[in-house]
C-alpha cells in the first residue's frame, strides 16, 4: 500500500505472525503485541492492555505502535530481492533406525512409525501411475500461506510412508491435485473427509460394509493416513504454532474420515453420479468441517417402529454450524427406510432437511461462525445473510443457508439402522482414473 | 523468533542447517550406534518445493504523527473493534493532534478489501490494524 502500518497481534500468535510476515516478504515487519485474548474482555480490561506493556517486546504498548509508524527504517527493512528456500537434499542416507528418528523428529510423520520411503519402495510405488515422477501435481498451502508445489515422486514418498500399496497412488494423486490439505492452520481444529466412488472400491478392497469408518481395511486406513502425511510434507502443514493452530486439535486428523460408498446396498444414485460423473468412473470427493456425531443421540432415536430418520437427522443438525454443511452418513438400513418414507432420491431428502431444520434469528446471531464469517457478508449484501440480519430476533429461518449445504452418502454393514452426521462442507470431486 | 521457528520459516530442519547434506540423515549417529555395523539405506525426502520469498521493502515511516490521519482497521476478529476503540481513546488523551478514522474491513477476516486500501492511500497517512486474534 506504500503507507506505514502497525499490525497488532495477541501474544499467543507471536511465532505465527512473525513467520507469516517473513514468508510473505517482510521478515522485519513491525508487529505490535498485546495481551491474549482480546475476545471476551470488557472495555476497562482492554484499556489496561492498551496502557500496559507489549508482552513480547517488553515496551509500553502504545509506544511500540507509534514507533512502528515513525521510527526510520533500517537497511534490513528496506531490502528487496529474492530469498531462495531449501528443504534439504532429495535423499537421506543412514541406518533405518536413524532415519525413522530423523523423519519423526523433523515433522515428516504423524508420530507413528512409518514405512521408510527408500528409493526402491518409492520406485515401486511410482509403478502405480503412468505419470512421470517429475510431473508437478499441484500446489498446497497450509491455510493462508504461500503454497508449495510438488511432484508425483513427492506424493509417492508420503504414500510409502503411510503404508499404501502402489495401486492406491492414483487416489492420492487425485487428492494432491486439488491442493486441499487435511491439516488447516485455523484455531478451529478442522476435520476432513473423503468419499470414494466407483469400481476402484472393490479393486482396492475398500471396506464399505461392517465397520466402514473404522480400522478394518488397508485401503481405508492407509489412504486416509497418507492424506495427512501429504498435508505435512507437500504443503508444510501441521507445524504447531506455525502452520497449525487448532487449539484442541482433532483426532480425526490421524487418518481422516474415509468413506467408500456402499453403492450396491444404497437405494439412491451414488454420490459421484450426483456430481456429474458416470457410475463406472472412479472418483474421490473431499469435505471439510468440524467433526462427526452419531445418530443414536438424536431425539426420536429410541422408537422401535417406523423410525423417522428425517426428523432424527434434523435434530442432530441443531448444534451444527450452518457455515459448514451437513453430510449425512447413512447405513443402508437407514437409507432404505428413508426411501420407504418416500424419499426416493437424495435430493428429496435434502429438500425436506433444508426446509425443516430451522432456528430463530436470535439463536443464529449468537453463533460464532455467523459473527465471524456471515455477518461480514451480510454487511456486503450477500444473501441470505443480509436478509437474515434484518429480521426480528423471533423470526424463524433455515439452519443452513442453502439446500446445497446438505449431502448424503451411504455406507456401512447393515448390522443396525444407525446414521452418523458430519458437520462438513463439500469441496470438490476429482477423477481418480486420470491419475492411473 | 526461536531457532526452531526460524528453521521452519526457511523450510529446513535443524540438522539440515549444519550445511552438510551428508549429515542430514544422520541425526543421531554419534550416540545411537549407527557405526556399529548396521546397513545404511537411502530414503527419499518427502517435502514439497517451497516458493522463493520475494522481499518487500517496507513503506517509509512518518517523521511524526502530528497532524496526520491514522486509520484504525478492524479485521473482524472478536473484540478487535473494542480494542481499537481503546486505542482511539488513547490517541485522544495522549496525542490529540492525531486524527483517527475507524473502519471495519469488508468481508470475513481473510478477505482482501482493495477499496479500503485505496481509500486509506488517498486519505490516510498510516494504518493500525487489529487484531490477529
Amino acid at each position: 500500500m506504500g503507507i506505514p502500518s502497525a499490525p497488532i497481534v495477541t501474544k499467543a500468535f507471536k511465532d505465527l505472525a512473525i513467520l507469516n510476515a517473513a514468508k510473505r516478504g517482510m521478515p522485519h515487519e513491525r508487529i505490535c503485541f498485546t495481551q491474549h485474548p482480546v475476545w471476551g474482555k470488557t472495555p476497562d480490561e482492554l484499556r489496561v492492555y492498551v496502557d500496559g506493556q507489549d508482552p513480547v517486546n517488553q515496551k509500553p504498548f502504545m509506544k511500540e505502535v507509534v514507533d512502528a509508524l515513525t521510527v526510520p527504517l533500517s537497511d534490513e527493512e528496506k531490502k528487496s530481492g529474492i530469498v531462495s528456500v531449501s528443504v534439504g537434499p532429495p535423499t537421506f542416507t543412514d541406518t533405518a533406525e536413524n532415519l525413522q528418528d530423523f523423519y519423526l523428529n523433523n515433522g515428516y510423520t504423524d508420530f507413528l512409525p512409518i514405512i521408510l520411503p527408500t528409493q526402491e519402495k518409492v520406485d515401486a510405488m511410482l509403478k502405480g501411475t503412468s505419470h512421470h515422477p517429475d510431473e508437478v501435481v499441484g500446489k498446497m498451502a497450509a491455510g493462508a500461506y504461500p503454497p508449495w508445489s510438488y511432484t508425483v515422486r513427492h506424493v509417492a514418498a508420503s504414500a510409502v510412508m503411510a503404508g499404501c500399496r502402489p495401486e492406491y497412488l492414483p487416489i492420492l494423486l487425485a487428492i494432491a491435485s486439488t491442493g486441499i490439505a487435511s491439516l488447516f492452520s485455523s484455531t478451529n481444529s478442522f476435520a476432513f473427509s473423503m468419499i470414494v466412488n466407483g469400481p476402484i472400491r472393490d479393486k482396492l478392497e475398500f471396506n464399505y460394509g461392517i465397520g466402514a469408518l473404522g480400522p478394518f481395511a488397508q485401503a481405508n486406513a492407509a489412504i486416509g493416513r497418507a492424506w495427512t502425511l501429504m498435508s505435512k510434507n507437500l504443503g508444510n502443514g501441521g507445524i504447531p504454532g506455525d502452520t497449525y493452530l487448532g487449539s484442541l486439535g482433532n483426532n480425526l486428523n490421524y487418518n481422516n474420515v474415509v468413506i467408500a460408498e456402499n453403492e450396491e446396498a444404497s437405494p439412491w444414485v451414488p454420490f459421484h453420479v450426483q456430481r456429474g460423473f458416470k457410475k463406472e468412473e472412479n472418483v474421490v470427493s473431499l469435505f471439510r468441517g468440524l467433526g462427526v456425531v452419531p445418530g443414536q443421540v438424536a431425539r426420536g432415536s429410541s422408537v422401535n417402529t417406523s423410525p423417522m430418520f428425517d426428523e432424527q437427522l434434523s435434530d442432530l443438525f441443531s448444534t451444527f454450524t450452518g457455515f459448514f454443511g451437513a453430510l449425512v452418513i447413512a447405513d443402508p438400513l437407514v437409507a432404505v427406510r428413508l426411501h420407504e418414507q418416500g424419499y426416493d432420491t437424495k435430493e428429496k431428502l435434502i429438500d425436506w432437511l433444508y426446509k425443516n431444520t430451522t432456528q430463530t434469528v436470535k439463536d443464529y446471531k449468537s453463533r460464532n461462525y455467523a459473527y465471524l464469517f456471515e455477518y461480514p457478508q451480510a454487511l456486503q449484501g450477500v444473501e441470505p445473510f443480509a436478509t437474515w440480519y434484518k429480521l426480528p430476533d423471533d423470526a424463524v429461518i433455515p439452519h443452513f443457508p442453502r439446500a446445497s449445504s446438505f449431502n448424503v452418502v451411504v455406507t456401512g454393514g447393515q448390522t443396525n439402522a444407525y446414521p452418523q452426521a458430519a458437520n462438513m462442507s463439500y469441496g470438490v470431486s476429482v477423477s481418480i482414473d486420470k491419475w492411473m | 523468533m526461536n531457532r526452531r521457528k526460524l528453521l521452519s520459516l526457511l523450510g529446513m530442519s535443524p540438522v539440515l542447517l549444519t550445511g552438510d547434506p551428508a549429515r542430514a540423515g544422520q541425526a543421531k549417529r554419534a550416540d545411537s550406534g549407527a557405526d556399529s555395523g548396521q546397513a545404511k539405506i537411502t530414503a527419499v525426502n518427502p517435502k514439497g518445493m517451497p516458493p522463493a520469498i520475494q522481499l518487500i521493502p517496507m513503506a517509509p515511516r512518518l517523521a511524526s504523527l502530528d497532524g496526520k490521519t491514522v486509520y484504525l482497521v478492524d479485521t473482524g476478529f472478536h473484540g478487535s473493534d473494542m480494542l481499537l476503540q481503546q486505542i482511539e481513546a488513547w490517541f485522544k488523551r495522549n496525542m490529540p493532534q492525531v486524527t483517527t478514522v475507524f473502519r471495519r474491513k469488508a468481508g470475513p477476516y481473510a478477505q482482501d478489501d482493495p477499496a479500503l486500501w485505496k481509500e486509506i492511500k488517498a486519505q490516510g497517512n498510516a494504518v493500525i490494524m487489529a487484531v490477529g486474534h
